[in-house]
């Protein structure tokens, strides 16, 4: 491989993944890599800015100017032990574990019959499906809040549940489609043969091959509930169901903001999905979410 | 196998069908958020097209939308094509530039908040430095809109990254290196090669992110809250609190209808695109 004296950005696309291994040291491409090396570095540190300014508040609270605690220290997660935000935590996890589940169990239903079936009934279907994906949350939000007050599920873990399960359905069910449709009908249609049924050959056949579909569902669920604020600051009023976007709104008081107890908090709930991301995030397709959608 | 299909459907009709008519109705109807008043037609509808609020929110969301979704598309794509050229620890690097996309709203929210109105912050030190003076980043109308419009891209380009990266990893390499030897030019292989056969997944791209930011209440109301007087008040944040705040679920609901018009509109468009690029 030649080197490239233009160095251009699109040019050397080519060693795109051994940039460095097989050109010679000091050449204009290794070098050319570098300068995009330092280029980026410098954009992500800007960008990282606040992600660290969360650590260092957290950690050390003095520097918000507003504690007079001094020096490093992990003072700021005695609201582990004061407030009821462990209590938030738990919260928020069994929710973001409750409506992933779901969520993906009813999204790979659906995904399969969009996959698979050729009735007529289908295409409108998916069309639906994006179209309701589309719509304000806001307008399902409120007809919602009303009906669960009816039924008593405002105020209620089950309730912030169906919340996100009915939130995520839509996109799961294309993630779904979309990975179905990659894997081929023959290995289907062998385990028919075999004598399996057609929910049989979903379980047992569809379910095992879609590992990375169900995972990209799973995380997009995840993050989703994980992440939301809206439906959690109309749907959950009293402390012991709080989950943290709203819990961690204890913090903002009128006479000012209690910087180390929110970042504190902040450390907390940013864990969770980090986690996720850092155990998956190679398993996942590069397109993720939006590769899904716009796929299908 | 249609049974494989029951569980969404009766989710759907539920839980979006429902209270979708519901919505509507309300729209129709006087009356707040516990008791549903007599029916008025589409006064509420009229009262909202006769309201300065609405068309300030309506012009708040075009810039916040327009802002957001151009400037995530152009750092997305930059970054995108820096990281198709080849880089040393590109992993490490893009698992680091996608954490703005992980971070809960919440969170990040309260960290720029901190960061643009803490006199002391590294923001407000480097703005004094640059002789700008103290930019009231939130307070300032037009400062808060700029905020939150950065605010906004810092929040989406992750999502434009991954989107221009899966569309520049599916072009064939070997289209560049026959362009090279034909003598092409850095900007004709952009040009004439990469910027085709991205235009399709681009366009989807942008369409996804315009209903994303139009439909983005948690970023604007955790940021900013709407304010100063209103002046960031977007069209999902004023529907949540004439709902909420003034109690007249009529008017908030019919100013969602409104922007759910939009947005069907928008989706359908966004549905042929991507069954044409099939």
């Amino acid at each position: 491989m030649t080197a490239d004296p233009l160095g251009g950005a699109i040019t050397v696309a080519t060693v795109a993944d051994v940039p460095d291994r097989r050109a010679r040291r000091g050449s204009p491409r290794r070098r050319a890599a570098w300068l995009r090396f330092i280029l980026v570095t410098a954009f992500a540190v800007v960008v990282l800015v606040p992600v660290g300014t969360v650590l260092l508040l957290a950690l050390h609270p003095s520097s918000s100017g507003t504690s007079d605690l001094s020096g490093w220290t992990l003072d700021a997660f005695g609201i582990l032990s004061t407030t009821n935000i462990p209590h938030a935590l738990l919260n928020n996890l069994m929710v973001s574990v409750a409506a992933t589940v779901l969520s993906v169990a009813v999204g790979a239903c659906g995904g399969y019959v969009v996959s698979r079936s050729k009735g007529r009934a289908v295409p409108a279907y998916s069309a639906s499906l994006f179209i309701i994906q589309a719509l304000p949350v806001i307008v399902f939000v409120i007809p919602l809040f009303v009906l669960f007050a009816r039924i008593a599920l405002v105020d209620s873990l089950t309730g912030i549940v169906i919340v996100y399960v009915a939130a995520g359905v839509a996109v799961n069910t294309w993630i779904m489609a979309a990975y179905f449709d990659t894997i081929p009908v023959a290995l289907e249609e062998a385990a028919w043969i075999d004598g399996c049924s057609r929910f049989g050959g979903f379980f047992r056949i569809m379910l095992r091959n879609a590992t990375p579909g169900l995972l990209s569902a799973a995380v997009f669920s995840f993050l989703l509930s994980w992440n939301d604020y809206l439906a959690a600051a109309v749907f959950l009023k009293s402390d012991d169901v709080k989950t943290m976007p709203v819990a961690i709104q204890q913090f903002f008081q009128q006479t000012g903001a209690d910087w180390a107890s929110i970042m504190a908090s902040a450390v907390l709930m940013i864990i969770p999905p980090l986690v996720v991301f850092v155990v998956l995030g190679r398993r996942l397709s590069l397109g993720g979410l939006g590769g899904s959608l716009a796929g299908k | 196998m249609t049974a494989l299909l029951l569980p969404s459907l009766i989710l759907l009709a539920l839980l979006n069908i429902y209270p979708l008519v519901y919505a509507i109705s309300q729209s129709l109807h006087d009356g707040n958020l516990v008791q549903t008043g007599p029916f008025v037609g589409l006064d509420n509808f009229t009262a909202v097209l006769e309201d300065d609020r609405f068309w300030a929110a309506t012009r708040v969301t075009g810039i916040f939308a327009v802002a957001g979704v151009l400037g995530s598309w152009l750092v997305g794509l930059a970054l995108a094509l820096t990281f198709k050229a080849g880089l040393p620890f590109r992993a490490l690097l893009r698992g680091l530039l996608l954490l703005p996309w992980v971070i809960p709203v919440v969170v990040s929210a309260a960290t720029w908040q901190w960061l643009v109105s803490t006199p002391s912050s590294p923001v407000r030190v480097l703005t004094r430095a640059l002789g700008a003076g103290d930019v009231l980043f939130l307070a300032d109308p037009k400062w808060a809109i700029i905020t939150l419009c950065v605010f906004r891209i810092w929040v989406s380009y992750p999502f434009m990254f991954l989107q221009a990266g899966a569309a520049l990893e599916a072009i064939d390499n070997d289209l560049y290196e026959a362009a090279t030897v034909d003598g092409a030019s850095r900007i004709q292989r952009f040009t004439h090669i990469t910027w085709p056969l991205i235009r399709k997944s681009t366009l989807i791209s942008l369409l996804l992110m315009t209903i994303f930011t139009v439909n983005d209440f948690g970023s604007v109301y955790l940021l900013t809250g709407g304010g100063p007087a209103e002046a960031t008040q977007t069209l999902p944040v004023l529907s949540y609190l004439l709902v909420f705040r003034e109690f007249t679920s009529g008017t908030g609901v019919a100013v969602s209808v409104l922007m759910s018009v939009a947005l069907v509109l928008l989706s359908i468009i966004l549905y042929r695109q991507i069954r044409k690029s099939e």
